[in-house]
């Protein structure tokens, strides 16, 4: 069984004071370190585990500059085969159908049983890449998948609803899946592995190697453009809890205990 | 692995006399038997990485097995032979995992931004190299004392002491990065190499010449595996004791407390500093210093180093030895149990707590211990 996953780089803002950029248009991205995609982290993994168990490869497929080598290099690491980048002005600023149009074009030549990519990017957050991928490639999707078990030519999914509720689909193979957090555990690639990878070869992708009309991808092939980015306007009713790490936490339980939540 | 651990470890030695096994702080309460494991190696009919042999992350590599064992072989370098081959294949617990993955990002095993490194000396009046700027004397604070609440006293208490003494040190600020000692130990080789590479080009950017470090385990990675640095790596007891006695340092306020010293492993047993802390603690006036039975080189194991921090522990049973650590200092009347590591004033403060002696007893930093005679 031979697995696609698409995966993408993102900075890590988690722990970062996040600051627009001069132009509006994205963020200041000095001293924020790189990392794949959370959820794509487990869509990777998943792949590995299944091609382990029921033989096979993992190609993964990219789209972004020149650093996001550096997850293409981690994920073949930790056992892909294969790594595929779209490169080139072609496909900047694209928004996420344009993107989606895009991976289309690489994967629909390759061999593959499932396309597996993460279910939101942790950047943007669109949480749509991975349909419009289906859609351009004409094949059934599930969305927020926490359970995947192995049938003949189709796999039952499990879907992560509200209120602690599982669907169950059956699903023809191929098919998209975009993979939830949690779904499993991803492993570790060791700096060792990463450097060894580093040898490999990477295939490098234009619009035109892939028959694109430059037209439709990028920002020309978009419908929707980013305007601006925006801090949210302030709110009302936060409570700032002064003092050492002892008093703030006191206060805190203080006002859990007023509130009634303990 | 081509080479066979045999090889690799020179395991033929072994006469499976089993004075490693006797002397493992964490075989009697969990099931790594570290005999077994060497005789498994030998015969190689063991597992090969510590994916198969999960215990071999309970070691807190104390270095006991590998100091008492009669034939020169090394067994503590087994153990972590056994994790960098689990790491390897991508096997490491989420857990270290996570910290490998932070060190990797952000400098530190701790999973905090680098922006936020200097957060613990905000209030303080700490002198920071720019880059390039000489710091011949380097306070490296440390990644646990940067973040760790608790730990930061440590950090805090040694910048008032050196400000008092007149000591001309310089931080590195945010550009200071994790030693490494801790991820050798772990098994990420790979990430050691790349810090011990980045480390040592910019602490020779700044012409460090003497580093004065908050933890033991810094200044042993710096002393003993970062090749031919050639800078003089100090623990901070080492350095404080020099300062005594040049007269440097003044210690005029007494500390009237009943108090005993818990030698950390990498202090001690790995780097043989038994004397110097102990010298710095009575030169504290007041202090009533009395010995614990097990110390200097028989001393109990915190189970705070070898990468713990971030293992959680494959099955144990039974009472925690910085438990008993704490049961004894506190059976031997001491008001406070003094150490002179983070990890261990971090294991050890929360033995305090799961033991029942709240109260009775505190944990403190020998850096604590000297501010408060300032
Ligand atoms: S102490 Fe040395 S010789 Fe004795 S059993 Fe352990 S490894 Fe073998
Ligand atoms: S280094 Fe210490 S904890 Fe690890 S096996 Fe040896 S004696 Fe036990």
């Amino acid at each position: 069984m031979n697995i696609v996953v698409c995966l993408k780089q993102v900075p890590e803002t988690a722990e970062a004071e996040v600051k627009l950029a001069s132009d509006k248009k994205g963020i200041e991205m000095e001293g924020l370190p790189l990392q794949i995609n959370e959820a794509d982290n487990y869509a990777l993994e998943q792949a590995l585990l299944l091609t382990e168990e029921h033989d096979g490869d993992v190609t993964v497929v990219t789209l972004g500059p020149d650093s996001s080598d550096e997850v293409l290099r981690m994920s073949m690491a930790k056992g892909a085969a294969e790594a595929v980048r779209l490169a080139g002005p072609a496909f900047d600023r694209g928004d996420p159908v344009a993107i989606a149009r895009a991976l289309a074009a690489a994967v629909k030549d390759l061999e593959y049983d499932l396309v597996l990519t993460g279910c939101m990017s942790s950047d943007d957050g669109n949480t749509a890449v991975g349909m419009a991928l289906a859609e351009c490639l004409d094949l059934p999707h599930a969305t927020y998948v926490t359970q995947m078990e192995m049938g003949d030519g189709e796999v039952t999914v499990g879907r992560e609803l509200e209120g602690g509720l599982i669907e169950k689909l059956k699903m023809k193979m191929p098919c998209v899946l975009g993979i939830q957090t949690g779904i499993n555990e991803p492993r570790y690639a060791s700096i060792m592995g990463i450097a060894k990878a580093s040898k490999r070869e990477i295939a490098m992708k234009s619009a035109s190697d892939l028959g694109l009309d430059e037209g439709s991808v990028g920002e020309e092939g978009s419908r929707t453009k980013l305007e601006e980015l925006a801090y949210p306007p302030v709110g009302e009713g936060a409570e700032i809890l002064e003092g050492t790490p002892a008093e703030s936490s006191g206060k805190l339980a203080e006002v859990l205990r007023e509130k009634g939540f303990v | 692995m081509a080479v066979s651990l045999k090889e690799t470890y020179e395991l033929l030695g072994c006469i499976q006399c089993g004075r490693c096994t006797a002397g493992c702080p964490v075989g009697f309460r969990t099931y790594l038997n570290v005999r077994k494991v060497v005789y498994e190696g030998l015969t190689e009919t063991g597992p090969r990485d510590a994916k198969g042999r999960p215990e071999a992350w309970n070691c807190t590599t104390c270095s006991n097995c590998t100091d008492r064992c009669p034939k020169g072989v090394k067994p503590m370098e087994l153990l972590i032979g056994l994790r960098s081959a689990a790491i390897e294949k991508g096997k490491a617990m989420p857990t270290v995992r996570d910290a490998l993955e932070s060190t990797f990002k952000h400098g530190n095993p701790w999973g905090r931004g680098r922006d936020k490194r200097m957060e613990w000396a905000e209030d303080l009046d700490v002198p920071v190299a720019d880059e390039g700027e000489e710091a011949p004397l380097l306070y490296f604070y440390g990644c646990t004392p940067a973040y760790e609440t608790r730990a930061q006293d440590v950090a805090k208490s040694l910048v008032r002491v050196f400000a008092a003494a007149g000591v001309p040190y310089k931080t590195l600020g945010t550009a200071e990065s994790d030693c490494g000692n801790e991820i050798w130990r772990l098994g990420e080789q790979g990430l050691f190499e790349l810090l011990v590479e980045g480390n040592t080009e910019l602490f020779r950017s700044h012409g460090v010449e003497t580093i004065v470090t908050s933890s033991p385990h810094c200044m042993n990675t710096f002393k003993n595996e970062y090749g031919d640095l050639g800078i003089e790596a100090l623990h901070y007891s080492q350095f404080l004791k020099e300062l005594l006695d040049e007269g440097k340092l003044e210690l005029p306020t007494p500390v009237e407390k009943t108090v005993t010293y818990h030698d950390p492993c990498f202090l001690g047993k790995h780097n043989e500093i038994y004397d110097e802390p102990r010298d710095v603690l009575n030169a504290v006036p007041g202090v009533t210093f009395v010995e614990f039975d097990r110390s200097r080189e028989r001393a109990l194991c915190c189970e705070g180093g070898g990468g713990r921090m971030w293992v959680e522990a494959v099955e144990e049973r039974g009472e925690r030895i910085a438990e008993i650590r704490v049961n004894d200092a506190v059976a031997l009347g001491a008001d406070y149990l003094v150490t002179a590591c983070p990890f261990c004033l971090l294991t050890l403060e929360d033995a305090v707590k799961t033991s029942g002696n709240e109260g009775k007893i505190e944990v403190v930093d020998l850096s604590e211990l000297v501010a408060m005679a300032l």
